[in-house]
């Protein structure tokens, strides 16, 4: 074993007293990649499990490729369509030479749409992860804990949940501010009370609102203009869905993700997949992701049935609300979050039902904001605490009055 | 002297009434979009604390502890209607964009705090100084928040314009979020975190200690 | 000690103190009414003129605002009949044009009524029957006539002056005084290049409907203005404002009387 060996030897120099010591955290951060942790627990009670927090952001972070590839691709397809409908030579900026090396502009060969896409996509992540790994490394050093592996999960979620066309010092600035306000202010991984994706994502919402608010661009392509299907919604009702190719969007469209969108979240299809693998490993709680669902289904029906001649959004019923914008990929890879989430059982439920809910009314009542699943997480994410709390309180109360504490 | 310097002086960073005191704060939020307009409420705030301070100090030795509160108020509140009708008479577009946060000065708590904490104890002269010492430390914290707010939210500063616009045939986007009122929480969130990390005496005691996820040592061992 | 929490004492503070801080108040109010009210009516003509484009706030100082203003004459209209009313039916209204503030009578029976809902497309709920209108003259002809306007945005009503030229179908400005639109998205109605989309435009189309749009993404032609990107509810509230004001509903009937007479 070489590398134990390499490891081994450069170990002095960044334990205490050593010439390093203020990069142990960049050292054990290589170093567990490779091995296990060499601090076990010694005395009872043992968890016997392999599993540790590396193991399951590893998991989530992988669960996160299958948008990821979806989302490359949409991209891609979404991006070639429009070049196709405005008869153009490509996308226009400095990402056309790249994929002219590699591609042409079909929107019919995978092929084509995938390459689009990674030239688009790769860069992005590139920047949130060294720019967010910048913070969590100088947070890491100068508090003397570890870097986390938390810090993939963020920066993958955050990287796919930006739209394809955000300029990419935007990109390195929501991280920021993600990691830094969301996150290390309140002490790092397992401190923040909010998703530190999520606060990055609101930051620039705010922020740039006339990129990120869904109505002007979204497509790769400079000088094509479309709106999210969300954003349509707000204005005019269901009916009015359009594609980037003209065309009505249908249900099994919108499920597959073949619309205009962030990067991950088109394609719930995709989406569920991943939920699947975060399911069966048990990373992620059942209980939130149904909570969300169940509590979106409730309230979009209740609006349904109160209806509103002022409003057309009132009569987008379940299954549409399930299927567009950052829904699925907020309630299976935000809200399960398990830092920011609520930790009880019932507590799970109440916290997953509250997403659903809000979500619905910002979507529809709010008139400012067509997108209403990353609030409604930041807002649920305030309550978790408070949700334990009573749920934890509601317990002894029940306890006490059957006899047995 | 040195008294008297230290009243005038140290509410800048020392006592600060917004960054340690976490006083008036509200205002801090509502006003800070554009300079100019700070620069006035900071002038009218810093107007009212030292002159509620001073006629607050002149009579207090005749002040009635049963109505004290409502008299520090009836002082305060005169004033700011004063100040307010002054700025409408001499400054209407700014007293425009001020709205009501002038007539709001009556419930910021630095006026009454101070009345309080200074003006009932103290002699008028020194009151007067430490009223005009916390309102420059009020104005210290706005001003920053404001230059900040306008220059990133805007690119300019004073009206003047500094990084020029996209929409204007320039270069910065603008960022929407400094315009509104939660940038300046978080702007005089990294300034108390700034001034704590110079003057560490300003931090407060902790309420709970975290532990470490683990440290070199440990995990040699 | 004792004296000083005595009921009487107390009360002497009280009454003493009352009347400083009155006389204070009074005072600084009634010395400084004439400078405000100066202020209030320089404010409304500066908006009436940069609506007709008379004035620009990065060139122009206060001091040429009475003197241009002095160009227009204030008329009433009633929005009912569509008539222009004379001196003897502002009498019998009691309408006094140098005291008359159409903001502050919104709520006045005598002068104001509820918008019906079937019609109320820019969603002000109550609007004046006789505002006030500037009309400036130039050789006997009308020239531009400033119309007050308002209408429901995102986050509130907005308040403005739509100008339109003197064949009363050719957009010469328009200005918004008072919003609460979001700063940086609907607020840039308030922006000096999205003000300058406007003039131009026209109103009317062949059929005598009103035709001008503000629409989403790149207007094109007379009758198109862009909308602001990002601000869809506010650029609606905008085209809203338009339809209603300038339509039947609105001051419509008044200035067709006004072609007419032309």
């Amino acid at each position: 074993m070489g590398l134990r060996r390499v490891l081994d030897d450069m170990e002095p120099h960044f334990a205490k007293g050593g010439k390093y010591q203020a990069f142990y955290a960049l050292y054990e951060a290589v170093d567990t990649i490779f091995y296990s942790p060499s601090r076990v627990s010694r005395a009872e009670p043992h968890v016997r499990d392999g599993i540790d927090l590396k193991r399951v952001m590893i998991t989530v972070w992988l669960a996160a490729w299958i948008p990821m590839f979806y989302g490359m691709y949409n991209l891609g397809f979404q991006a070639n369509t429009a070049i196709a409908a405005m008869g153009l030579e490509g996308g226009g900026d400095w990402h056309e030479p790249i994929i002219a090396l590699l591609a042409g502009h079909n929107p019919a060969s995978l092929w084509d749409n995938l390459v689009y896409g990674a030239v688009y996509f790769i860069p992005i992540y590139a920047v949130v992860f060294v720019v967010g790994g910048f913070w969590e490394v100088l947070f890491a050093i100068k508090r003397g804990h570890e870097i986390n592996e938390g810090f993939f999960v963020t920066s993958i979620l955050f990287a796919l949940i930006v739209p394809p066309d955000i300029p990419l010092w935007q990109a390195a600035l929501g991280i920021s501010f993600g990691i830094v306000i969301g996150k290390e202010v309140f002490g790092g991984t397992g401190k923040n009370f909010l998703n530190p994706a999520l606060t990055g994502r609101a930051f620039l919402y705010f922020a740039y609102a006339p990129n990120m608010s869904g109505d002007a661009v979204w497509t790769a392509v400079d000088g094509f203009s479309g709106a999210t299907a969300l954003s349509q919604i707000a204005s005019a009702g269901l009916p009015a869905i359009h594609l980037t190719s003209g065309s009505e969007l249908t249900w099994i469209e919108a499920f597959l993700g073949q619309m205009q969108g962030s990067i991950g979240e088109t394609s719930t299809l995709a989406i569920l997949l991943g939920a699947v693998i975060l399911l069966v490993t048990r990373i992620a709680s059942w209980r939130i992701m149904l909570g969300v669902f169940l509590g979106m289904c409730a309230m979009a029906t209740l609006l349904n049935q109160v209806g509103s001649d002022s409003n057309p959004a009132f009569a987008t019923p379940w299954y549409w609300h399930f299927v567009l914008g950052g829904f699925a990929f907020g309630m299976v890879y935000m809200a399960t979050d398990p830092v920011s989430a609520s930790m009880t059982n019932t507590g799970k439920w109440i916290f997953g039902a509250m997403i659903g809910v809000m979500t619905v009314i910002i979507r529809v009542i709010n008139p400012a904001y067509p997108e209403g699943i990353m609030l409604a997480i930041l807002f649920a994410n305030l309550f978790a605490p408070l949700i334990d709390y009573y749920v934890v309180k509601a317990n002894i109360a029940r306890r006490r009055a059957r006899g047995v504490i | 002297m040195s008294s008297k310097r230290k009243v005038l002086l140290s509410p800048i960073f020392e006592n600060n009434p917004i960054a340690l005191q976490i006083l008036g704060v509200c205002s801090a939020l509502a006003v800070t979009t554009q300079l100019s307009v700070t620069l006035v409420m900071c002038v009218a705030l810093t107007t009212v604390v030292a002159f509620s301070n001073f006629f607050i100090s002149l009579i207090r030795h005749h002040m009635p502890s049963s109505i004290r509160i409502i008299v520090q108020m009836t002082i305060i509140a005169s004033l700011v209607i004063a100040v307010d009708q002054t700025l409408q008479a001499f400054a209407y577009e700014i007293s425009k964009s001020l709205s009501v946060f002038v007539g709001l000065i009556i419930t910021n708590c630095i006026v009454m705090g101070r009345a309080e904490a200074f003006a009932m104890k103290n002699p008028p002269a020194i009151s007067f100084l430490d009223g005009i010492g916390n309102g420059l430390g009020y104005s210290v914290v706005l001003i920053t928040v404001a230059s900040l707010r306008e220059l990133f939210g805007s690119g300019s500063l004073l009206g003047y314009e500094i990084l020029p616009l996209i929409e204007n045939g320039g270069w910065y986007q603008a960022n929407g979020l400094m315009l509104l009122s939660p940038s300046a929480f978080f702007i005089i969130g990294f300034l108390i975190w700034g001034l704590r990390s110079v003057k560490k005496n300003q931090v407060e005691a902790k309420e709970y200690r975290m532990a470490p996820n683990s440290s070199g040592e440990e995990s040699v061992a | 000690m004792s004296s000083r929490e005595s009921t009487r004492k107390t009360l002497l503070v009280a009454f003493c103190l009352c009347v400083a801080c009155s006389i204070v108040v009074s005072s600084t109010a009634v010395i400084l009414k004439p400078y405000q009210d100066e202020n209030r009516l320089l404010d409304r003509n500066k908006n009436i003129l940069t609506a007709a484009g008379m004035f620009d706030a990065d060139v122009d100082g206060n001091d040429v605002v009475a003197e241009r203003f002095a160009e227009f004459t204030t008329r009433v209209i009633d929005l009912e009949t569509g008539e222009w009313l004379d001196d003897a039916a502002l009498q019998e209204l009691e309408i006094d044009l140098s005291t008359y503030d159409q903001r502050a009578v919104i709520n006045d029976p005598r002068y104001s009524e509820p918008v019906p809902a079937d019609e109320d497309t820019a969603n002000i709920k109550r609007r004046v029957n006789y505002p006030l209108v500037y009309v400036r003259e130039e050789n006997g002809t009308i020239d531009t006539i400033v119309l007050p306007v308002n209408g429901y945005g995102l986050w509130g009503i907005m308040y403005g002056f739509l100008a339109l030229e003197g064949d009363a179908n050719t957009v010469r400005g328009l200005a918004f005084y008072e919003l609460k639109e979001t700063p940086g998205l609907g607020a840039e109605v308030r922006n000096p290049r999205w003000m300058a989309l406007w003039p131009g435009k026209r109103v009317y189309n062949d059929n005598g409907e009103v035709g001008l749009r503000v629409v989403k993404g790149p207007g094109s032609g007379d009758f198109q203005v862009d909308g602001l990107s990002g601000a869809t509810l506010t650029t609606r509230g905008v085209d809203n404002l338009i339809q209603y004001w300038l339509g039947d509903t609105g001051y419509g009937p008044a200035l067709d009387q006004l072609q007419e007479l032309n």
